[in-house]
């Protein structure tokens, strides 16, 4: 009897214990700022966090983060709690455009402002919205490829999961370029998921269709490495160009080893930095445009030396 | 016969003294946590999940088991928007209710009256439901051209009495349902099968239309809740609801039901459902990274589990 008791009032006790081991010294002084991204163990965004953190500790600020992980009630349940805390800011990027519009309502009616950065929100209380210029970007990549192709030759797109509007703006910007080339032509175009394996089965299927394929788009560089793979088992590479996305370090390492011919750097790092700075200037009061870009950068034999990382 | 829920010992109020002290706790850390916007916080957060758990309630007390809670609640959101934006409002909340307790049906059928592993059937409707939603809607979260109806919209963040509607609904819900598993020869009859279905057999109960209508009852409330949901979301969510059974399961064991059945109460699992939604609350409120959070979650879960089995085990050699 006497044990079983103990048991109960252990268990209950555990809890509390374990919250006052966990519990950080709060320094009540400070501007402390929330972050809400959409995933917690996707690597952009653990390197966005990054960003987030190290220009927040340059300004003296702290930050609270919040997980979601791709559930949206979640999302809306972690910005209340950021607002309870009393944040003076909050860094979000919205699992979808209209579903978590609860949250940036929360904060409107708290007064705090929230900029949405990376995917952005439908909702009219969005104060800022930092996101990559996507159609520039899909006009950029076919630019490049164009030119290296010398204006001719078929070329497949390997889009992203259907409904995103960050690949259909960038397909679109690619095809819109890939349009005004007569002897380009768009030979397949397919929807699918951002992972490997769909690209290397896509990439297969694509080049047994069209053997004399000149390049593949990819919307991103996991997609990319899978078409990689593909082109070299079918003895194309260097004849079959794969373009990629994202600028993660394998795609870096396969610009290097010319496997792939090129990706565009998004550094979520800087992202982060740039989400801070963003919200930074309109606490103080400046004059910040809705819609803020953030610079992309294209690498390619020419420049990847400079980006790989140092080992 | 084991602890009855109404035993008014320590062991059988653990959930509630656990709930207090994880308050008292978090309150003593952060003066934040009582404050007026925290604790409508708590209550609308807690509110759609607490409807699920009083769903799986019915089903674990009956001996099952039911994983399809969270597809279902993403089936009745999205078929309740779709609805909606043709048919009305009212139309569309039948229809996402009638969706949901049509799955409870199958279930039930399935379990019930062919004997299949309550398990693995509901395991099945789990990946089968997920995929009606996801061909009902192209994947794509319902709120039509100009979104869902504002009246509806509304509803998800609007007040009666200073108190949200979202919360109202499982007020309501606990007090009726109360009613039917502790006052009516009915959930008598629950308790009965739950506790060993060849007794309540040999005594008259037709077990198997008992234990088919407490997954009646579980879809049906699930529909309930993905209605509550698709108010939050300001759409229907085809994704919405994933791994929402656990964290109901979790919430009622925490509320001291017996995965054996024959034991567990409503009010106990909505307290369950407080202390995983108070939990994660006072997580972020304390600032504590959100990878430490899921190993804290996960640690009360196995704590109260075990709490619950030297509880039993004291219970059944008395």
């Amino acid at each position: 009897m006497f044990k079983a008791r103990m048991a109960a009032l252990t268990a209950a006790l555990i809890v509390p214990a374990a919250l006052a081991v966990a519990a950080p010294a709060t320094a009540q002084q400070k501007v402390t700022i929330g972050v809400s991204l959409a995933q917690d163990d996707n690597p952009f965004y653990i390197a966005m966090l990054r960003g987030i953190r190290g220009r927040a500790q340059e300004l003296g600020w702290d930050v609270a983060t919040v997980s979601a992980n791709e559930d949206k009630l979640k999302q809306i349940n972690g910005v209340q709690d950021l607002i309870a805390r009393g944040v003076k800011g909050i860094l979000i990027s919205p699992i979808d455009a209209v579903g978590v519009n609860a949250a940036y309502d929360a904060a409107a009616a708290a007064k705090i402002p929230i900029v949405s950065v990376a995917r952005g929100s439908a909702s009219p209380n969005q104060t800022i919205h930092v996101a990559m210029d996507e159609k520039q970007i899909g006009r950029d990549i076919a630019e490049w490829t164009a030119r290296r192709l010398g204006g001719k030759g078929k070329v497949a797109l390997l889009m992203g999961p259907s409904g995103a509007p960050t690949f259909r703006n960038l397909g679109d910007g690619y095809s819109e370029v890939m349009a005004k080339y007569p002897g380009i032509e768009i030979a397949f175009r397919a929807d699918g998921p951002l992972t490997r394996e769909r690209g290397v089965k896509q990439a297969e299927d694509v080049l047994v269709a069209h053997p004399d394929l000149a390049a593949i788009y990819t919307a991103n560089d996991d997609v990319a490495l899978g078409a990689m793979q593909a082109v070299n088992a079918a003895n194309r590479k260097g004849k079959t160009l794969v373009t990629g996305m994202n600028g993660v370090p394998p795609a870096l390492r396969a610009v290097k080893e010319e496997n792939l011919a090129m990706t565009v750097e998004l550094n979520p790092v800087e992202w982060g930095r740039l989400g801070v700075d963003v919200l930074a200037a309109f606490l103080k009061g400046d004059k910040v445009e809705p819609q803020v870009f953030i610079k992309h950068v294209i690498i390619d034999g020419a420049n990847v030396d400079a980006k790989l990382p140092k080992t | 016969m084991k602890t009855t829920a109404n035993t008014w010992n320590i062991a059988g109020q653990m959930p509630l003294i656990s709930l207090i002290l994880l308050c008292a706790a978090t309150a003593l850390l952060t003066n934040r946590f009582l404050s007026p916007f925290n604790l409508t916080n708590i209550l609308v957060q807690s509110s759609i999940m607490a409807v699920i758990a009083m769903g799986m309630t019915f089903v674990i007390v009956g001996g099952g088991f039911d994983l399809s809670v969270g597809s279902t609640a993403a089936l009745s959101g999205c078929v309740a928007g779709m609805v909606m934006l043709e048919a009305g409002i009212a139309a569309g909340v039948a229809a996402g209710i009638l969706a949901g307790a049509a799955v409870g049906l199958a279930n039930g059928v399935v379990i019930a009256f062919l004997n299949v592993n309550p398990f693995i059937t509901t395991l099945g409707t789990m990946v089968l439901v997920r995929g009606i939603v996801f061909l009902i809607t192209g994947g794509a979260p319902v709120s039509g051209e100009s979104g869902l109806p504002s009246e509806f919209v509304a509803f998800g963040s609007g007040r009666f009495l200073g108190i949200h509607y979202l919360v109202w609904i499982p007020a309501v819900l606990l007090a009726v349902l109360s009613f039917v598993m502790h006052a009516t020869p009915y959930g008598r009859r629950i308790y009965a099968t739950g506790g060993g279905r060849e007794a309540a057999y040999l005594s008259g109960v037709a077990v198997r239309r008992v234990i088919a209508s407490t997954y009646v009852w579980c879809g049906g409330l699930a529909g309930v809740a993905g209605v509550m949901l698709a108010a939050r979301l300001q759409s229907g969510q085809p994704t919405a609801g994933e791994f929402y059974e656990l964290t109901a399961i979790a919430a009622v064991v925490l509320g001291g039901a017996s995965l054996q059945g024959g034991e567990g109460t409503l009010y106990k699992s909505v307290i369950g459902v407080f202390i995983m939604i108070v939990l994660g609350n006072a997580l972020n409120l304390l600032n504590v990274d959100s990878y430490w959070q899921r190993v804290a979650v996960g640690a009360v879960i196995i704590a109260a589990a075990a709490a619950e089995r030297l509880r039993s085990h004291r219970a059944s050699s008395q």
